[in-house]
């Protein structure tokens, strides 16, 4: 087994046991974790496949990114884990049905002759100074410029639609204004009163 | 040599799996959004494989668009999410049924 | 590396859409309550001024740019300029619907107007990665608008529904697509047809992809069985919304359809075929069946959606020009019954009230005779009766099925259409024949009135002179 093989079967098992978890855990939090361990996993395969960019990406915005946003929202919204968990072994046999199912179908094709190793052989390894990111770069700006504009407006409208969805103004919450603050005349905040001394009783 | 079938299988479990997941998982919105994910990361292993073995980059343009895409997508869900919860004060699929289809 | 320049003529309607879009969401910034009308004006002026510049493009050939990512051929210039007169129709009518319902914000038009835009790339797609932008850019915005009321419970509970059931169809989508891509070994959808017919590969690696890729489309049309999500996300929308989404994304849905099997795949016609004649029968009678026992008329309408999806499907299915020309027919005559369908809900609907039951529609000859006779001719029309255009369309998708031999199917669609039939008849029977339950006159705001009337009028027009828009399909089809 050469090293290559041993590394790509340490992280695929990592990566099904991570899934694996990701779908039976009944807490958010532990599944969010678990997610992460898929991610990272799937971006050792990436870099055996000279996918170095994306495999960088991964980790950066995806688990940098996308799972803290997860886990935000997880410990935003209170859960109660407890009623989660009923009736979850219900579905148990239903999903290990589909699970086993599409595995099968899908195992069946993958390993169809067309896609074994005679036929495609993997390629030669690129030189060590092969830029990975700099290829994905020249080829998003020229081949692919239109597509590269529609990812940067749906990424606008994922602003603009979390914004409407989410932001509310409401009208008891006090807050500092701190221009206010920082404006203040003495004249508005103490008031000098002229009176008579009175004489104690 | 790791054939490629090898990683297309690999992709097929976990795909398998987050399916699976969407089925067992009926109660817990969360974790449904988390499922998502998990497929489209099939789906990137299987570009990035075939991009690889075919030695053509469109694969591995096409994985950074769905990168772009799902993050975008995970923020719509969740925002929707966040709405959800402020109205029904659940997440727990079971209990939504003012729509009974 | 060099750089060859694109040629943006063909993409200046996108461009303008996304110009006029990010102007919106900016001049919203500085509108209040009271001025708010400007956004909407706006977003009426974009979309003219797409229609215009789409009108201008208008030739008989297609035109590839931007390294074959992008087409704009006939099929994509009608379908552009049927989108763009829609959501024109879908914004009067919605005018007066969201301001009673505090939803008369810049949002609902932005979001609206990135999902034209979503549309319009979709219906240009010439390659798997166009098509999947374009796919996402529609559904995100659609997702966010369900969801746009905050306060409503079904709401936000119909949005969720929507967002899974989406995010897995696209999953899916994407999965054939890998499929595809690896056996062939590219996205462009004419270097793709030609790797079918010349792979080595498996037949069984491509049809495995192509299934994958038709429970994408099939969810987006709203097909038997992957119809789940639309009844719920229909009847729990805000009812403008649901008339955004019942109409305009069915024109890029058969797009996407068109772009993906005749397009990219003519070489698996044979096995595709197979597959739409299950979906569309499917289709067709489930959604005659069960729109029977509704009694909510934007879930009756919603099953009626289902079973037009079918109908639809019937014309592409038979694989020849003239066949994909009667289902782009089919397409833009359900695009127009539909807007007329929900467009009278939301003229029922008031302040407060949801004109959703069909009991609401008890005795609307008592109480405004003009609206009736306008119900009258939608329904009629969606049930295929003559001389509506809704008749036409099923007589085109059928003369398609028949010129294919498939007389069973040809048989099957008439018979479930005589089912369905009752349904819309119900509708009619409540209107005339059944007591009121609230008097008083029904008065609609004069633009609602105005343009309800000429929608249901123009079913009748078209439906006595269908020459002309037929005429168009079929020379956008190139047939």
């Amino acid at each position: 087994m050469s090293f290559e093989q041993i590394i790509f079967y340490i992280f695929s098992a990592i990566l099904v046991a991570a899934a694996v978890g990701v779908i039976t855990v009944r807490n958010p939090v532990h599944a969010a974790l678990f997610l992460v361990m898929c991610f990272i996993t799937t971006s050792a395969l990436w870099l055996l496949l000279e996918a170095e960019f994306l495999a960088i990406t991964l980790v950066l915005v995806y688990v940098g990114a996308v799972m803290v946003l997860f886990l935000f929202v997880v410990m935003m919204l209170d859960i109660n884990i407890a009623k989660m968990r009923e009736g979850f072994t219900g579905y148990l046999p239903l999903g290990a049905l589909v699970a086993g199912g599409t595995i099968a179908v899908m195992w069946y094709v993958a390993n169809n002759d067309y896609f074994n190793l005679t036929n495609m052989p993997p390629p030669e390894r690129l030189a060590a100074d092969a830029s990975n990111t700099r290829m994905l770069g020249e080829q998003l700006y020229t081949t692919y410029v239109y597509p590269f504009e529609i990812a940067a407006v749906i990424l606008l409208l994922a602003i603009v639609a979390a914004i409407t969805l989410t932001l509310r103004h409401r009208t008891g919450t006090r807050y500092q204004k701190i221009d206010q603050q920082v404006r203040v005349k003495r004249d508005e905040r103490v008031r000098m009163v002229k009176m008579e001394s009175e004489e104690r009783k | 040599m790791i054939a490629l079938s090898d990683y297309l299988t690999v992709g097929a479990i976990l795909f398998g799996l987050s399916m699976a997941g969407v089925f067992i998982n009926r109660k817990n919105v969360i974790i449904l959004l988390m499922c998502i994910e998990l497929m489209l990361l099939a789906v990137n292993i299987n570009f990035i494989a075939f991009s690889y073995f075919l030695g053509d980059s469109a694969g591995q343009v096409f994985v950074f668009f769905i990168l772009t895409v799902a993050a975008a997508e995970a923020a719509i869900g969740l925002a929707i999410l966040v709405v959800l919860f402020r109205n029904r004060r659940t997440i727990n699929v079971a209990e939504l049924d003012s729509l009974k289809g | 590396m060099n750089f060859d320049m694109p040629n943006f003529l063909p993409a200046m309607p996108e461009m303008f859409v996304l110009g006029m879009t990010s102007l919106i969401l900016i001049i919203d910034l500085f509108l209040n309550e009271r001025t708010r009308v400007v956004s909407y004006l706006l977003a009426q002026a974009t979309l003219v001024g797409a229609f215009i510049l789409s009108l201008s493009l208008y030739s008989g050939n297609a035109e590839l740019s931007f390294s074959d990512t992008f087409v704009l051929d006939p099929m994509a210039g009608v379908l552009k300029m049927a989108v763009y007169a829609t959501v024109f129709m879908v914004f009067l009518y919605s005018h007066s619907y969201l301001r009673e319902r505090g939803l008369f914000r810049g949002e609902f038009f932005v979001l609206a107007l990135f999902g034209v835009l979503g549309m319009m790339v979709l219906i240009s797609a010439h390659s798997f990665l166009t098509i999947y932008l374009g796919l996402e850019l529609m559904s995100l915005a659609l997702y966010a608008m369900v969801a746009m009321q905050r306060d409503s419970r079904t709401a936000s509970e119909a949005a969720m529904k929507y967002f899974i059931l989406g995010a897995m169809a696209s999953a899916m989508l994407l999965y054939g697509m890998s499929m595809l891509y690896g056996v062939t070994g590219t996205l462009e959808l004419t270097e793709l047809s030609r790797a079918v017919q010349q792979t080595q590969g498996d037949r069984l690696l491509l049809v495995f992809g192509l299934v994958f890729l038709l429970v994408g489309v099939a969810f987006k049309l709203g097909a038997v069985p992957f119809h789940m999500w639309v009844p719920d996300v229909y009847h729990g929308a805000p009812t403008a919304v649901t008339l955004f989404i019942s109409t305009a994304p069915k024109l890029a849905g058969f797009a996407m359809l068109m772009r993906l099997m005749v397009d990219g795949l003519p070489g698996l016609q044979p096995q595709w075929h197979d597959i739409l004649v299950l979906l569309a029968v499917l289709s067709i009678g489930v959604g005659n069946v069960v729109a029977i026992a509704q009694t909510n008329i934007k879930r009756m309408l919603a099953y009626s959606g289902i079973s037009h999806a079918g109908f639809l499907l019937l014309g592409v299915l038979s694989g020849t020009p003239e066949g994909y020309a009667a289902g782009m027919f089919y397409a833009i005559v359900y695009t127009i019954m539909g807007l007329g369908g929900f467009g009278m809900v939301i003229l029922m609907s008031r302040a407060g009230f949801e004109a959703e039951q069909l009991e609401d529609y008890k005795g609307l000859n008592q109480r405004s005779p003009w609206f009736a006779l306008m119900m009258l001719f939608i329904m009629f029309s969606m049930a295929g009766v003559p001389p509506f255009i809704g008749f036409w369309a099923k007589l085109a998708v059928l003369q398609a099925v028949v010129s294919a031999n498939l007389m069973w199917l040809a048989a099957v669609a008439v018979i479930f259409s005589v089912i369905g039939a009752f349904f819309y008849l119900r509708v009619i029977k409540l209107m005339y024949f059944d007591q009121a339950r609230e008097q008083g006159s029904l008065k609609p705001g004069a633009d609602l009135a105005v343009v309800l009337s000429a929608n249901a009028i123009g079913i009748l027009a078209l439906g006595a002179f269908p020459g002309a828009l037929m005429a168009l399909c079929l020379q956008a089809m190139g047939a």
